[in-house]
C-alpha cells in the first residue's frame, strides 16, 4: 500500500497526521448511521418493497405487481376510513392544544401566585399520558358504558339527567372516542407549552403592562406570538402521534360500531392482521406515511424561517 | 433447651422449605425446575393456571403439578395470549412463518385452517392412536386432518352457543324468534334492560348469530370456499337472520348497546348485576354464572337451545381450542402432544365442564351426565362449525361491520348486506 492510500485511509479514519488534521466525521457518525439504516430505514424500504407485491400472511412467495395500490387505494371504505381519520386527527389535535395551553397557563400562573395545588393538577394531568393506550381504552370503556351500572351514565342518572349513548350513537361515539384521546394527551402539550411560557422574556410582559395592556391583549399579542414555534412543534407533533393511534380505539370501540371510529392506522392493523393482507397494509402504511409528512410539512411552512434552522 | 431450641428451627426451616419447594413448581410463567435441562415453550390461553377462576386455576395447577412430574427433565415456559385472540393467532402465524413460533400453543379451531394453509404445523398423527382419532366428532377430526392425511393438531373441546334466561322473569323457553322478542319485551317491562347478545366489533358478533341463519339452512362458502351467504339462494335467509336482531333493537326487545358489546364477561356482569334476564351466551358460561352468583340466585337461571325462525329449524355455532406443535425437534412435538393427551383431553374438559370433542369422554366423566351438560350435548347436535376456509376472518370482520352499521341504524340491512357481500367476494379473490 502505498503512502498515499495510508494517510488517506487514516483521513477517512480521522488519524492523520498532525499536518492535515481535519478530523473526518464519518467514524463517529457511523455507529448513528448504522442503527438508523438497521432499525429504521431498513422497515421502511422493507415496507416500499411489500407495497410492490401481493404477499399475504399466509404463506406463498407473492409477485410483484402494482395491483395492490391499484386495489387499495380504490376501496369504497377507504374515503369513510380518511374522513374518520381527519375527524379523530383534528379532535384530538385541536382539543389537545387547546386544553394543553390553557392547563400550562394555569400552572405558570398559580405558580406566580404560589397557589395550592399547583402540583396535583401537573401530576394528574401527566398520570393520564403515562397510561398505555389499551389500559386507557379499557378504562373509558367503562366509564362509557352504558349498561344500567355504566361510569358516567350513573352519574347522569344521580344527577337527574338522560343517559347517553356515548358508544352505540354513531354521531355521538366519535366524539367519544375524541375525548378519551384528549384526556391521555393533554398532559404532552401541556409539558411543551409550560416550557415554551417559562422561556418568555418577561421583559416583554413588563413593557405591555407599561403600554397598559389588558391580560386579554398580553395573551393575544405576546404570548401567543411567543408561542408560535412551540405550538406549530407540538401540533406536528401530536398530530403525528395520532395518526398512528390505534391501541386506545381498538380496545374502545374496536373501530365500531360498524366503521364509525375506525381510523386509518385501525384499518391498516385490520387489513394485515385480520384480513392478513400484508401488501395492502403495507400500502396503507405509505398513504399514512405521506399524510403526515404532509402534514408536517406545511405545519413546517409556517415555523419562523430562524427557527427551522 | 439448646437442642429444644435446635430441633425447632430445624423443624421450622424444613415447614418453610417445602411450601418453597412446591411454589417453585408452578410459577406465573413456568411449569417445573427453572433449572430443568430440557425446555418447551407452550403459549396458552387462560385454560391454565393462570385462569382468572380460582377453582379453575387451582385444578389447573394440580393437572399441570402431575404433569411435569410425569416428565422430569422438563419445564415448560408459558406464554400467556391475551383476550384479542383474532389478532394473537394472527401474530402467532406470522411468527411462525419467520420461525419465530413458540413450540406449542393453543390454535383456535376457526384460524386453524390457516396455519394448516401455511405449512407451519407438525404432525401430531404418531402420537395418537388411530382410536382416539376415530373418537373425535367428524367436524373435530376433518378439521385437525390436513390434505396429507395427518392430524396437525389436537382439537380437545368445543362449545356451542345458548340462550340463557331468568327464569323468574322468562319462564319459558323461547322456541322461535318471536317467542324471543316476546320474551324480551316482557322482561324489559318487569324493569330489565332486554336480551344482550355481542353486537360489536368482535368475533363472537358474528359467530353468536350465525346459527339464526345456518337454522335456515343458510350456507357461508360453497365447496370451494367461495363466499355465498348472499347469492340467490342464501340472501333471503341471511337477511332474515340480520333484520331479527335489527327488530330486537329497534322494538325495545334489546337495548341499543348490544351494539358496543363485544365480551361475554358483560353478559354475566349483567346477569349478576340483575339488570338483564335473556342474554346469548356461551356454554361455558352456565359454570360461570354458578361460580359467581349465590346458589338462590344462581337457581333462577337456566338455558336452552338457541331460538329459530321456526320451532324446527335452530342451529348454534360451534367453536373450540386446539393445541398444536411448532417445534422443528421431535421431542418437543411429542411434549406437547403429551401435553394436549395428559392435560387437556378429558382432564381439562372435566375441570371447566368444556364439551369433549371425542363421544367416549361424554360417558367417562361424571360431569358430562348432569342435566345441563345432557342439554348442551343435545344441541350439540344441531351445532355447526364455522367454514375452515381461508376467507372466513373476512367474512366474520364484514357480519360485524354490517352487524353495527344495522343495529345502530346507520344503514338499511339490504345495502349493509350487499355491502358486506361485495367485500367479501373481493376478499377472496385477492387470497
Amino acid at each position: 500500500m502505498s503512502a498515499r492510500a495510508v494517510t488517506s485511509k487514516l483521513s477517512f479514519l480521522g488519524m492523520a497526521g498532525r499536518h492535515n488534521r481535519v478530523p473526518s466525521p464519518y467514524p463517529w457518525l457511523m455507529p448513528v448511521i448504522l442503527v438508523m439504516g438497521l432499525f429504521y430505514l431498513y422497515p421502511v424500504v422493507d415496507v416500499f418493497r411489500y407495497a410492490f407485491t401481493d404477499l399475504t400472511l399466509l404463506g406463498g412467495e407473492g409477485h410483484y405487481t402494482l395491483s395492490t395500490f391499484a386495489n387499495v387505494l380504490t376501496r369504497p371504505e377507504l374515503l369513510q376510513i380518511l374522513w374518520v381519520t381527519f375527524v379523530f386527527t383534528a379532535g384530538s389535535v385541536i382539543g389537545q392544544q387547546v386544553i394543553g395551553l390553557a392547563m400550562a397557563l394555569v400552572v405558570v400562573r398559580s405558580e406566580k401566585r404560589h397557589l395550592f395545588g399547583t402540583t396535583i393538577l401537573r401530576t394528574t394531568a401527566l398520570i393520564a399520558w403515562v397510561v398505555p393506550g389499551i389500559a386507557g381504552g379499557i378504562i373509558w370503556k367503562m366509564l362509557f358504558n352504558e349498561a344500567p351500572f355504566g361510569g358516567l351514565n350513573s352519574l347522569l342518572r344521580l344527577l337527574g339527567m338522560a343517559p347517553v349513548q356515548w358508544l352505540s350513537d354513531p354521531d355521538v361515539v366519535m366524539w367519544s372516542v375524541v375525548l378519551s384521546n384528549v384526556w391521555r394527551g393533554t398532559a404532552f402539550s401541556m409539558v411543551v407549552m409550560y416550557a415554551a411560557l417559562k422561556a418568555i422574556d418577561p421583559s416583554l410582559y413588563e413593557a405591555a403592562e407599561v403600554d397598559g395592556a389588558t391580560a386579554r391583549q398580553k395573551l393575544f399579542f405576546v404570548t401567543l406570538p411567543q408561542l408560535r414555534p412551540a405550538i406549530l412543534v407540538n401540533m406536528i407533533l401530536i398530530t403525528i402521534q395520532t395518526l398512528n393511534t390505534f391501541d386506545a380505539i381498538i380496545s374502545l370501540t374496536g373501530g365500531g360500531p360498524g366503521r364509525a371510529t375506525e381510523v386509518l392506522s385501525l384499518y391498516t392493523f385490520n387489513v394485515v392482521f385480520r384480513n392478513y393482507d400484508l401488501a395492502a397494509g403495507s400500502v396503507l402504511s405509505i398513504v399514512m406515511l405521506v399524510i403526515s409528512l404532509g402534514l408536517a410539512l406545511i405545519y413546517a411552512s409556517f415555523l419562523p424561517k430562524d427557527e427551522k434552522a | 433447651m439448646k437442642k429444644s431450641l435446635l430441633a425447632a428451627l430445624a423443624a421450622a426451616t424444613a415447614l418453610g422449605c417445602l411450601p418453597v419447594a412446591a411454589e417453585n413448581l408452578i410459577t406465573s410463567d413456568r411449569v417445573g425446575p427453572s433449572d430443568a435441562p430440557k425446555k418447551m415453550v407452550f403459549r396458552m390461553t387462560g385454560d391454565g393456571p393462570s385462569s382468572t377462576d380460582p377453582t379453575w386455576a387451582a385444578g389447573y395447577t394440580k393437572l399441570y403439578t402431575d404433569f411435569i412430574n410425569n416428565h422430569p427433565g422438563w419445564q415448560l415456559e408459558l406464554q400467556m395470549m391475551t383476550g384479542d385472540i383474532s389478532q394473537e393467532q394472527a401474530r402467532m402465524l406470522e411468527q411462525a412463518k419467520a420461525g419465530h413460533a413458540p413450540d406449542c400453543a393453543a390454535i383456535d379451531s376457526f384460524v386453524l385452517p390457516l396455519f394448516k394453509q401455511a405449512g407451519v404445523l407438525k404432525s401430531l398423527s404418531p402420537y395418537f392412536k388411530k382410536e382416539e382419532i376415530d373418537q373425535l366428532f367428524p367436524f373435530v377430526r376433518d378439521g385437525v386432518t390436513g390434505k396429507d392425511g395427518q392430524i396437525y393438531a389436537w382439537w380437545w373441546s368445543t362449545d356451542l352457543r345458548v340462550l340463557y334466561r331468568n327464569k323468574e322473569i322468562v319462564p319459558n323457553a323461547p322456541e322461535t324468534w318471536a317467542d324471543a322478542k316476546a320474551a324480551a319485551l316482557a322482561s324489559v317491562k318487569a324493569g330489565m334492560e332486554g336480551m344482550l347478545f355481542n353486537g360489536s366489533r368482535y368475533e363472537g358478533t358474528g359467530f353468536d348469530w350465525l346459527g339464526n341463519f345456518w337454522g335456515q339452512g343458510g350456507k357461508l362458502v360453497d365447496d370451494a370456499g367461495k363466499p355465498i351467504f348472499a347469492d340467490a339462494a342464501n340472501r333471503d335467509k341471511f337477511v332474515k337472520a340480520v333484520n331479527y336482531y335489527r327488530d330486537l333493537v329497534e322494538s325495545g326487545a334489546a337495548p341499543k348497546r348490544v351494539a358496543t358489546i363485544g365480551n361475554y364477561d358483560d353478559f354475566n356482569a349483567a346477569a349478576a348485576a340483575g339488570t338483564t334476564a335473556m342474554f346469548v351466551g356461551g356454554n361455558w358460561q352456565y359454570r360461570q354464572l354458578q361460580n359467581s352468583m349465590d346458589p338462590a340466585e344462581f337457581a333462577k337461571w337456566t338455558f336452552s337451545m338457541l331460538p329459530g325462525i321456526t320451532a324446527d329449524q335452530r342451529s348454534t355455532g360451534t367453536g373450540g381450542w386446539t393445541v398444536a406443535a411448532f417445534s422443528s425437534e421431535p421431542e418437543k412435538v411429542e411434549m406437547c402432544a403429551a401435553l394436549a393427551r395428559e392435560v387437556y383431553m378429558g382432564p381439562a374438559n372435566a375441570l371447566q365442564e368444556q364439551l369433549p370433542t371425542r363421544t367416549d369422554l361424554y360417558d367417562k366423566y361424571d360431569v358430562f351426565k348432569s342435566e345441563a351438560n345432557q342439554t348442551f350435548a343435545k344441541a350439540l347436535k344441531v351445532g355447526q362449525a364455522r367454514p375452515g376456509v381461508l376467507v372466513y376472518p373476512e367474512i366474520s370482520n364484514q357480519i360485524q361491520i354490517m352487524m353495527g352499521k344495522v343495529l345502530t341504524g346507520a344503514a338499511t340491512t339490504d345495502a349493509a348486506v350487499d355491502e358486506a357481500y361485495k367485500a367479501t367476494l373481493d376478499a377472496y379473490g385477492r387470497l
